[in-house]
Formats: C-alpha cells, structure tokens, sequence
C-alpha cells in the first residue's frame, strides 16, 4: 500500500530531529521535501492526494479524542489515589499516640454520620472489581505509592504520545496547504504559457 | 515570470517543518498552563479564605477534610495543615508562573524566525 511504503521511503532523517515511522500504533506523516516528487511517488493526482491527507487528518482526531478521554481519566485517578494516601498517612500518625479519631463521612448525599475510629493497624483498601483488601498501614501506603507512580508515568507516556500526534496533525495540515498552493502555482503557470500562446 | 502575492514558492525545510510543530507544542502547554494556573490561584485564595475563618471561629476542634472524610481535628493543627498546604500551593505556582514565562519567551523567538521565513504565507496568532 502506498501509504505505509511512503512514510519510510520518503523522508530521510535530517540533522536534529530523526523521524520515526510510527509510535505506538499511530502511523507518522511523511514531511516533504518537494511537492512535485512527493506527487509523482504516490503516483495521484492533485484531488486525490489532497482528499488522502484529509482522510489521514481525520484518523488522526479519532485517535486524539481517544488519548484525551484517557488522559482525563488518569487526571481524575491521580488526585484520588493522593487523597488514600493522605487518609492512610493520617491514620498512621494517630497510631502512636492512642487517641480515638473522629470523623463525619458521608452516608448519602447531604446525609452524615459520625465514626470513631480507635488505634488500628491495618486498612482496608478498594481494589475495584467489588474487591476489597486488608493491609497494614506500612503496606497500604507502598501500594498506594506504587498505583500513584504508574499513574504517574503512564501520564507521561500519555503526554509524549499527545506531543507526537499533534506534530503529525501539523506536519499534515503544511503538506496539505503546501500541495494545495503547488497546484494553485501550476494552474496559473498553464494559464500564462496558453495564454502566451494564443 | 511574476508571481503575484498567495500562492509563494517558499518551500518548507525539515528544520521549519520542526519549528512549527514546536510552535504548536508550546501553545498547546501554554494553554494548560493557563488552566492549571487559575486552578492554582483558586486553591489559594480557598486557603486565605479557611485560615481567616479558623481565627473567627471559636470552636477548638475543627472539621477538616482528608480525603472524602471530615476528621475532627484540633484548631492548632488545622493551622498547621494549611499553612503548609498553602506553601506547597504557592511553590507549584511559582514553578507554572516561571514555566509560563519560559514558553511566552520560546514561541516569541520562533514566531520571528517563522514569519522572516514565510511572511505572509503563515499565521501564529490567536484566532
């Protein structure tokens, strides 16, 4: 298929910068040096190379609605995950001392309900899936911070690969813009040389 | 052979190329950084706003929200509490402001060498 034998043939890396061929599923734009060669080696016509890059604009917004839905989601996990971690550091400083903490939680909306709760040595811990764990306070805090740093890191991941597909919206969007005026160039180049004729 | 204005024959090198995606990076994390930036001055002024009602009120123990609970907690930590989420806040406001200021200096230095470059035929401003 044209397009995958294109994003490798087309553009060799230069200084600064190497090009990849695609990162993690999301297949690179190929930047391009000439026009008249790009054409020729996709071996399309005008329209039909501008409606190709239009199409590859639009694969590319479903793929970023998708990051972005994951990166909200990873932005709501962490400050949750921060907040256990507050409660469970709360509990463990409470233990030495021996006082009963207490505490208004909410039973329903609106509604609240008052707790006590004495010198303890374990937490219980959500895991999701309806799974709930007992640990001590020593391990619920290092689970804790391990959640709390793979959130972390697969943000970044999440970031980096939001960069990249935003460069390759851009890089898309020039080439689109730049075949657009190379024919606007030519058709006015016809015009001349037949209206010279004439 | 003229050639009237629009349709130029600047062509575009991979170093441009580059230049303009970094330009769009930059703008892209400029905007979040406005976002979190307002999401930060909130959360001090809501720290101004507790601390002055702490000396207002006259009970000794407060409730104070830890997590998704509200644990009885006495005025003099509470104090504590804030005064050093308060400092956190404000250190991590500083780091955005000074990040900020970075980025508004980089996307001005590109936007020179870009419309030296292509003059008309580009637009980096705000629509």
């Amino acid at each position: 298929m044209a397009t995958s034998s294109s994003a490798s043939s087309l553009s060799p890396p230069q200084s600064g910068g190497a090009m990849v061929a695609e990162r993690r599923g999301i297949p690179a734009a190929s930047f391009v040096e000439d026009v008249q060669v790009y054409l020729n080696q996709l071996g399309l016509d005008v329209n039909s190379t501008l409606a190709f890059l239009q199409e590859r604009l639009q694969q590319y917004k479903v793929v970023e609605m998708k990051l972005l839905a994951q990166q909200r989601d990873l932005q709501a996990k962490i400050p949750d995950i921060e907040k256990c971690l507050d409660v469970v550091s709360t509990l463990q400083a409470k233990k030495g001392t021996g006082e009963t903490l207490l505490t208004d939680f909410e039973v329903s909306e609106g509604i609240y309900s008052r707790a006590r709760i004495d010198d303890t040595d374990s937490v219980c811990l959500w895991l999701g899936a309806n799974v709930m764990l007992e640990y001590s306070c020593e391990e619920a805090t290092s689970l804790l911070q391990k959640n709390l740093e793979n959130a972390k890191a697969s943000l970044e991941v999440l970031v980096g690969d939001l960069q990249f597909l935003r460069d390759q919206v851009t890089i898309t969007q020039v080439t689109t813009a730049r075949v657009y005026n190379w024919d606007v160039h030519q058709r006015r180049v016809r015009q001349a040389s037949t209206s010279q004729d004439s | 052979m003229q050639q009237s204005g629009g349709a130029s024959e600047t062509e575009v090198t991979w170093d441009d190329q580059q230049n303009i995606n970094k330009f769009g990076r930059l703008n892209n994390r400029l905007h979040e950084l406005e976002d979190e930036i307002k999401i930060a001055k909130e959360a001090n002024e809501n720290f101004e706003d507790a601390s002055n009602e702490l000396i207002l009120t006259d009970e000794e123990v407060v409730r104070f929200q830890i997590g998704e609970v509200f644990a009885h907690v006495p005025k003099d930590e509470v104090e504590t509490r804030i005064e050093k989420m308060q400092e956190t806040t404000a250190k991590h406001l500083e780091k955005l402001n000074d990040e900020k200021e970075s980025i508004v200096a980089q996307m001005a230095e590109l936007k020179k060498i870009l419309y030296a470059k292509f003059k008309d035929s580009i637009n980096l401003e705000e629509d």
